[in-house]
């Protein structure tokens, strides 16, 4: 499947852009398990997803996928900090999602975010801009 | 009756912190948790934090194995940014570095490999083999790890003496093809402790995104420097070691036979290496905008994303290395396997969990 073909099968009237050795495509709509669910069935491999904040309570994500070695990067944005997970389409989002949630909160609808990096009990998004950094108490004297 | 075993934070095969929970019927093991939170450093959050020059030196401390070439991933996504052209001869010196940043990182993972598998002759081989490289990278930056050689349009440091590195090299094939590689492939101990073990299978790897000596362990034929060659690699002959068993004994041999080819690039990149400058301008602008990179670090592809808001300060700076993706699929590579091959089949990833938290 060539990625005219992906770009059509998505709905996207928008042309794909390349830039630094790689194909961006700006959907900010996007149906993200339709578009993981062709990108699986193309053999396509989930390379990461960046996360960044837009605006207060916004984030714009990047889906990166590698097709045969073409790097491929589908841009949309969160509703609210919600957007739905991939991870029962493509297994490989699994860490990626839960990371995503320690660094922004964002939420993926459909799934359990159980920390990576973060300790059980540290509050989640440390890299949001109205994160409210709070000294620890305890620990060594 | 099953029961739980909390392997670590002390990796038990590497000084590294990584928790490793398994639930066991018997021997076998059933289940596994990974948790790798414990050497979270924030450097994304640094890095926004930096103008892009410091950045350079923050992101060279995502690992102490492959610094080198998170710096060259870094710079390669401002210069595509910036629309920076980097000198030829730079380009060499960057596949150079690389390819020795690789060859270190594949002796340490052997020896390492050896000593889990309880056989320490191998272990003291392989780390004999990866003092000359040591040094030689010392004489090209002068540091053993953090080689500070990558810059915003080149490089740092030019190549004083190429024969120095030609006689390494040469002693080092010699060892890897005519020592290394039939200890590993042909001695009993070894095969008894490495074929058939920790399976990983073609779909697996592709699902769960593995990548490097790993995913080609399993019969993925993607390498970054071939299917999106950056540096000097597009000028450059090199095979590229594909296995299909998917066990330890696979990735152990794709990684052996990568040291080879290492050697090659390194010869081929000597020889026809121009004269010419280093690096271009010492400041460059980076414009309004956004750009990725991507490398093939030893442990396999390696990924960034750099947005720009026209200052001096990167807006995002997006890392995912090669073990964050690799990780998770060690727990397909446990289940049903025995209790006292945890440690063997976590090893044989090669896993960095400095580069996985960040």
């Amino acid at each position: 499947m060539d990625i005219e073909e992906i770009r059509e099968r998505l709905g996207n009237k928008e042309a794909w852009v390349n830039k630094s050795k790689a194909w961006w495509l700006e959907t900010p709509s996007l149906d993200v398990e339709k578009m993981a669910r062709l990108m699986v069935d193309t053999g396509a491999r989930l390379v990461t997803v960046t996360a960044s904040q837009a605006k207060e309570g916004e984030f714009r994500m990047i889906y990166h996928w590698d097709l045969q070695g073409r790097l491929l990067n589908f841009v949309t944005t969160t509703h609210l900090i919600t957007i739905p997970s991939i991870t029962s389409i493509c297994p490989a989002a699994d860490w990626i999602e839960r990371e995503i949630h320690d660094y922004f909160a964002v939420n993926f609808a459909g799934r359990e975010l159980p920390t990576l990096v973060l300790s059980e009990q540290d509050p989640p998004g440390i890299f949001s801009w109205n994160f409210q950094w709070k000294a620890k108490t305890g620990g060594h004297a | 009756m099953s029961y739980t075993i909390p392997i670590g934070p002390y990796h038990p095969a590497l000084e590294e912190p990584c928790k490793v929970q398994v639930i066991c019927e018997g021997e076998i093991v059933q289940d596994v948790s990974l948790f790798v939170k414990y050497n979270f450093r924030g450097i994304e959050w640094l890095a926004e934090r930096r103008n892009y020059h410091q950045a350079i030196t923050l992101v060279e401390r995502v690992c102490g194995i492959c610094s080198n070439v998170h710096t060259l991933t870094f710079c390669n996504a401002v210069e595509s940014l910036a629309g920076v052209t980097v000198p030829e001869r730079a380009q060499y010196i960057r596949t150079i570095m690389v390819e020795l940043e690789r060859l270190t990182s594949h002796t340490l993972w052997a020896g390492i490999a050896g000593e889990v598998m309880g056989f320490q002759t191998l272990f003291m081989k392989c780390f004999a083999l990866r003092e000359p490289l040591m040094d030689l990278l010392e004489t090209i930056s002068g540091s053993r790890i953090h080689y500070g050689t990558n810059c915003i349009g080149g490089v740092t440091r030019d190549l004083a003496d190429p024969e120095a590195a030609r006689t390494t090299i040469r002693r080092v094939r010699q060892t890897v093809t005519d020592q290394l590689i039939p200890l590993f492939t042909t001695d009993k101990t070894v095969h008894a402790r490495c074929a058939g073990i920790g399976k990983l299978t073609k779909e697996q790897a592709l699902a769960w995104g593995a990548v490097g000596p790993n995913a080609r362990a399993s019969g993925l034929t993607d390498d970054i420097r071939r299917t999106s060659p950056y540096a000097a690699y597009a000028r450059l002959e090199f095979k590229i070691p594909v296995e299909t068993s998917g066990d330890v004994f696979a990735r152990v041999v794709v990684r052996l036979l990568e040291m080879v080819e290492s050697c090659s690039i390194v010869e081929q990149a000597l020889d026809q290496m121009p004269p010419g400058p280093i690096h271009g301008p010492n400041f460059v602008e980076v414009p309004l905008g956004e750009a990725v990179a991507r490398s093939e670090a030893p442990r396999g592809e390696l990924f960034y994303y750099v947005s720009s808001d026209g200052t001096d300060t990167p807006c995002r700076v997006k890392i995912r290395t090669p073990s964050f993706v690799n990780l998770p699929t060690v727990r397909l590579m446990m289940l049903q396997e025995n209790l006292a091959d945890v440690p063997l089949i976590n090893a044989s990833i090669d896993p960095c969990y400095s580069c996985t938290s960040r």
